[in-house]
């Protein structure tokens, strides 16, 4: 028992952690794409603790909604976090909800914050709101289907038992069933995870803004939570990215060694630096093409869910 | 053995890696590049060219393999970025059909690629038997780019990809032709690729359009 309660609260540490520091690498790889220098490596870290110490401003035409959104969300991306496998396959805490359970979680955050941002009434908030859900709209097919193929050739929604079989399969497991679905996965995690062509992460201009509309209203304490739980879903998006697809190294049953953190860390600072040089070489799409982009992240789970049946044959 | 460096699934990996390759052709509206897109799929299919070369023991095919390579990675795409050079043309224009049907329509069509494919019964252990219900798609697929966008140079494209389609099957079937249906078949698709270059020009030259749609009347 206390073991267990060791491993969670040792999960949750390095979760806590390694997210601002796996966020800013983004940042830094881009930047070095665009010959400037960037932040310093640690910069997230300085904000975070800059902004604890800062007594929050709030309007006071807001509502409880407001005051308790970043820490709705904040929950709501750190429970999602602790069931994805990070260094270990079944981490103590990820009995309690599959890859539903996951996507549920992110859900319940971003509803919140949408709230929030319509609460404080500024029409840039309601901007962002109006424009988040309409993209969870739309990538919703997307991630039904992504799940599902994912169930269908994998035997399991429970993300950890998919990394099972496809540590069990080795390198067997890299079928174009595989590589589709990565695909689909790492054109919906982009999408996620607010970056370009969906959103800029990196810019404050209102006609293009989707995630950053939503959490301008924020000051001080209430938007470090706000920011970390966000680093904390690019950590778990990038935790789905690698270890469903590419498990190797990962220890196996629900104890994480001290190799496997160390593999997990290696794959994860990969992984953000794969998706910020696409990043660096794609430009942001208008927002009227975005149903075009979940369609093609569709199409290619579709593919994925075929190619079962045509091997199969 | 590696399952990554067994023919069979390597090439079974480059087919899925073949159709979206033509998928991704369909979503862009310049045609720049589209144009590198088909490059890159001939790349795959020569790569797949000389995988089954290779492990069939038919040398011949690594000779069609460097044909395809030379000449649709190198060649082609070369002659149409002259052709895009020359007659100024950078974008398709708005397509009969917007994108997300038409890649609603190109998942249809690679279903219906499987449903004729899955009741013929082929004889013997073929390396690439699931090369076929791809290349079938990809037939479809490039038909349904030559049908559905208005320049005459995308057109041309879908033309291309669904020869591409073609040796595919042909590759996943028979592994590839006799060698002088092979070259034949290459010449052709040269020869098609400067006629309608040429075409093009003189399109653009008496029309000031390539766009297909408004290429239904005579003109004095």
């Amino acid at each position: 028992m206390l073991s267990f309660l060791l491993v969670v609260l040792l999960q949750t540490l390095l979760i806590l952690a390694l997210s601002p520091l796996i966020d800013n690498l983004a940042s830094k790889v881009k930047a070095v794409f665009q010959s400037r220098q960037g932040p310093p490596l640690f910069q997230p870290y300085y904000d975070l603790w800059k902004h604890f110490r800062k007594a929050p401003v709030v309007s006071h035409r807001t509502s409880w909604v407001f005051r308790i959104a970043p820490y709705v969300s904040f929950a709501g991306f750190l429970a999602a976090a602790e069931f994805v496998p990070i260094a270990a396959a079944h981490p103590p805490l990820s009995f309690g909800g599959d890859f539903f359970a996951v996507i549920m979680l992110f859900t319940v955050a971003h509803v919140f914050i949408a709230l929030a941002a319509l609460d404080a009434s500024s029409s840039f908030g309601g901007l962002g709101s109006s424009r988040d859900i309409t993209l969870a709209a739309l990538a919703e097919p997307g991630l039904v289907l992504t799940v599902f193929t994912l169930a269908v050739a994998y035997g399991a929604t429970t993300l950890g038992d998919v990394t099972d079989q496809v540590l069990l399969l080795g390198t067997r497991a890299i079928t174009p069933t595989h590589l589709l679905l990565f695909g689909a996965v790492f054109m919906l995690t982009i999408a996620e995870s607010g970056r370009i062509p969906i959103d800029n992460p990196a810019t404050h201009l209102e006609l293009t803004m989707v995630h950053e509309a939503q959490i301008l209203e924020y000051s001080g304490k209430d938007l470090a939570v706000i920011q970390w739980g966000l680093h904390v879903k690019e950590l778990a998006l990038v935790a789905i990215l690698t270890n469903v697809f590419f498990p190797w190294g990962i220890a196996s049953g629900g104890l994480p060694t001290l190799a496997s953190v160390l593999i997990f860390v290696g794959k994860a600072v990969l992984a953000i630096m794969l998706i910020a040089t696409v990043e660096s070489f794609t430009a942001k799409w208008r927002i009227f093409r975005l149903l075009e982009y979940m369609t093609i992240a569709f199409i290619l789970a579709f593919f994925a869910l075929l190619s079962i049946f045509i091997l199969g044959a | 053995m590696l399952s990554l460096f067994d023919p069979t699934s390597a090439i079974d990996a480059l087919s899925a890696l073949f159709v979206v390759t033509t998928l991704v052709m369909m979503t862009h509206k310049s045609i720049t590049p589209a144009i590198r897109m088909y490059a890159l799929q001939s790349a795959i299919l020569s790569l797949i060219a000389t995988i089954v070369a290779i492990a069939t023991s038919e040398y011949h095919l690594l000779f069609i393999a460097a044909i395809t390579l030379g000449l649709k990675t190198f060649g082609i795409p070369k002659l149409l970025d002259y052709v895009v050079e020359r007659i100024k043309i950078k974008r398709e224009s708005e397509p009969y059909i917007n994108l997300s049907l038409a890649l609603a329509i190109a998942g249809g069509l690679i279903l219906f690629a499987y449903f004729i494919v899955r009741p013929i019964q082929i004889p013997g252990e073929l390396l690439a038997k699931h090369s076929l219900t791809a290349s079938l798609g990809v037939v479809f697929m490039g038909f349904f780019i030559m049908v559905s966008r208005r320049k005459a140079i995308t057109q041309t494209l879908g033309l291309l990809v669904m020869e591409n389609g073609m040796f595919l099957a042909a590759l996943s079937l028979t592994y590839g032709m006799p060698l002088i249906v092979e070259l034949g078949v290459a010449f052709d698709v040269l020869v098609a690729a400067i006629i309608l270059g040429i075409l093009l020009f003189n399109i653009n030259r008496t029309f000031d359009t390539v766009d297909a749609s408004r290429l239904t009347r005579l003109n004095e």
